[in-house]
């Protein structure tokens, strides 16, 4: 897929860092972290709770809480540096270039007001168009997110709405604006399976009718395999392996994302799920070298005094693991048998969409 | 919503009915006969006890008692500080100068409040929301009463600007106002700050909820987002302490009156407590308690009118 695609980069997060003033010191929740974002792809940023992945995408857009800094590295959209914006200027490119989806989506709506409002808000305040215009692209942006009974639903409030039902109308009102780019912060977690399997269909569909480009992330590798194009693994703040779906997924490089995949629930076999061993790091202290060391059984000697590199594997294809240094080689280090045998057996029954 | 509004109406005559009957009670109860004058003429006395039927047991004299208000709004009479004239008549002369401080304080102090507790909210943790804050513990804590006498000291003593007292003779309004300024301020200062203190908080809250940070990512401004979200969530909580603003000015009144020499019907509540002239007492507490329901009623039923989550989710409340 990301292969055969034309390769023009739409947004770019180069070297990003991002700290929180807090009290016992300065939380270093983003820590360098880069990716391009193609036009028309889907890219996933996956991890566990608390890697840095929600702040990564609200300096993007520009909602970082009031104790951030952004101690270094530039967000280029547009010819434009996003992290020198200033906040009078942002509201020109947030829900109007780059809409986002929230990972809550009970507590996302204003319990007073009414959807329709919500909705054609924006049209009406920032691209001045009429009262019963925007009303009829509202009730347009409704149907196409999946809402029945549009006319009714229109003037009602969140509290009448379902848990799924609102999350639908969250998209309905990041699509208002006609973004380019669409970030979705794992927009499904808060739902049970069902809703939220409808819910990334239609996030599929209207990205394709759309011609969006889709920052999707979300710490349920299960979810990535039917969106995401290119996926790029975070942990502790940084990025530590970044690849294709095919590539994360087949040839996972880095133990965390090893991690990652063993911890998925296996549908076919029934496998019992390896949960991953221990807490992240204290982001506060983060330890030195690789990590994940400390929780990983087979650490080299070397991932606990320095930090790897991004080591290419293939052109599209990098993990940051002293694994992949040719010293490394005779360190027999290699993904878990268990984890080795489920891949041979997704491989074979046709793939990852299978 | 129409049986919601009947039933908040049912509440209220029945608490008021309640309140009528007790008040009655504790006051006919007190130790002290009407008619202690000496002077009183045996003839007008007599015609007064059957009027009233004093010499009844107390429950009949319960029962005429709200018969006559129920039916023709009759109180009864004065009998010690305006012998002979109705009761009514003496609490409607004497209602102007009262609703005057309590109104103008109540609409001086709901502004004002919205203003300091939303520049507190935005100046958070500044010294502008310091200096706030201090003011508002103050303003809160101590009695008006208190300020009462601050400000006669300070702004008609030491420094006259003010009169000391009401002017009774003031004809023009402005006239009238000059020589009220001080109890409206004095009055004032506590709701400003209750109103000041909970929108700072409620709008803090307000401003980093997830839905105001959705008003943001879909494209509005800041100040957008806070004025059509924040502000206008932030201010229903706030029309609950309204009706704790309303009794506290009102119970405020009561002793600014008397100390301003105000000639409105909390001077005369106290007045004819000492005095023990019963009839009076009692319509001056009935209308007290008139019209701390009836706020309760008003804020009631716009709470249900302005949170959609009582209105349309069915008369819970
Ligand atoms: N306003 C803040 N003040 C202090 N620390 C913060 C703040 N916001 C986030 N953090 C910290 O930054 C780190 C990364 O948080 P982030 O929300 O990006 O995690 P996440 O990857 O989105 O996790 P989740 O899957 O739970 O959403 C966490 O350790 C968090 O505690
Ligand atoms: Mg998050």
């Amino acid at each position: 897929m990301a292969e055969t695609m034309k390769k023009d980069v739409i947004l770019s997060v180069r070297d990003l860092r991002v700290s929180f003033r807090a009290y016992g010191g300065l939380v270093q929740a983003v820590r360098g972290v880069s990716f391009d974002l193609y036009r028309g792809e889907t890219l996933a940023i996956v991890g566990e709770s608390g890697s840095g992945k929600s702040v990564s995408i609200k300096a993007v857009m520009g909602i970082l809480a009031n104790n951030a800094i952004i101690e270094s590295g530039e967000i280029l959209y547009d010819g434009k540096d996003l992290t020198k914006v200033k906040e009078e200027d942002f509201h020109e490119i947030r829900g109007h270039r780059i809409g986002l989806i929230f990972q809550d989506p009970l507590s996302a709506l204003n319990p007073i007001m009414k959807i329709g409002k919500q909705i054609t808000e924006v049209l009406r305040l920032k691209k001045g168009v009429s009262k019963a215009e925007a009303k009829e692209k509202a009730l347009e942006l409704m149907r196409v997110v999946g809402i029945p009974d549009v006319e009714q639903r229109f003037e009602q409030y969140p509290f009448q709405f379902s848990g799924g039902m609102r999350q639908r109308i969250v998209i309905a009102i990041a699509l208002a604006g006609d973004p380019e780019i669409l970030i979705c912060d794992e927009p499904t977690t808060a739902l049970d399976v069902t809703v939220q399997a409808k819910i990334l269909e239609q996030i599929n569909q209207i990205k394709k009718d759309r011609n969006l480009s889709v920052i999707f992330i979300t710490h349920d590798l299960g979810v990535v395999a039917n969106m995401a194009d290119r996926v790029n693994v975070m942990y502790a703040g940084k990025i530590v392996e970044t690849g294709t779906s095919e590539e994360i997924f087949f040839e996972p490089a880095h133990p965390y994302t090893w991690a990652l995949l063993s911890s998925m629930p296996d549908l076919q076999t029934k496998d019992r799920l390896n949960a991953i061993p221990g807490t992240p790091p204290n982001m506060i202290f983060p330890p030195k070298g690789d990590a994940f060391a400390p929780r990983n059984a087979c650490a080299l000697k070397i991932d606990h005094e320095k930090e790897p590199p991004m080591f290419k594997i293939t052109e599209t294809h990098a993990a940051a693991t002293w694994l992949l240094h040719p010293m490394a080689a005779d360190s027999h280090v290699e993904m878990p048998a268990s984890l080795k045998a489920r891949i041979e057996r997704m491989k074979r029954s046709g793939g990852l969409n299978g | 919503m129409f049986k919601y509004i009947l039933s908040r109406i049912g509440a209220m005559l029945l608490t008021l009915f309640l309140i009528m009957s007790l008040s009655f009670m504790v006051v006919r109860l007190m130790p002290m006969s009407l008619f202690e004058n000496p002077e009183t003429d045996p003839e007008i006395q007599r015609k007064l006890e059957d009027k009233y039927h004093l010499n009844d047991t107390i429950p009949v004299q319960y029962f005429y008692f709200m018969k006559d208000i129920i039916t023709d709004l009759n109180f009864g009479i004065s009998v010690k500080i305006r012998p002979g004239l109705d009761v009514f008549g003496i609490l409607v002369s004497r209602l102007p100068p009262t609703i005057l401080i309590n109104f103008i304080s109540l609409f001086i102090s709901i502004p004002l409040g919205l203003i300091f507790g939303t520049i507190a909210a935005l100046n958070r943790n500044t010294w502008i929301d310091h200096v706030i804050s201090v003011l508002v513990i103050i303003f809160i804590s101590v009695p008006s009463f208190i300020f009462g006498s601050v400000l006669q000291y300070t702004l008609t003593f030491a420094l006259p600007i003010f009169p000391t007292l009401y002017d009774s003779q003031a004809v023009t309004f402005a006239q009238k106002m000059h020589s009220l300024c001080l109890p409206i301020v004095a009055l004032s200062l506590n709701p400003t700050a209750t109103i000041t203190r909970y929108l700072r908080g409620e709008l803090i809250e307000n401003i980093s909820s997830e839905y105001l940070l959705l008003a943001r990512t879909k494209g509005l401004t800041k100040a957008q987002a806070i004025v059509r979200h924040a502000f206008r969530n932030s201010l229903i909580p706030i029309s609950n302490t309204l009706i704790g603003m309303i009794t506290g000015i009102m119970g405020g009144s009561l002793v600014i009156e008397k100390m301003f020499a105000i000639p409105g019907e909390g001077g005369l509540l106290v007045k004819s407590i000492f005095a023990g002239d019963h009839f009076l007492t009692v319509a001056v507490l009935i209308f007290y308690s008139a019209v701390s329901l009836v706020t309760i009623l008003i804020v009631d039923l716009s709470y249900g009118i302005i949170d959609p989550r009582v209105r349309v989710g069915g008369g819970k409340a």
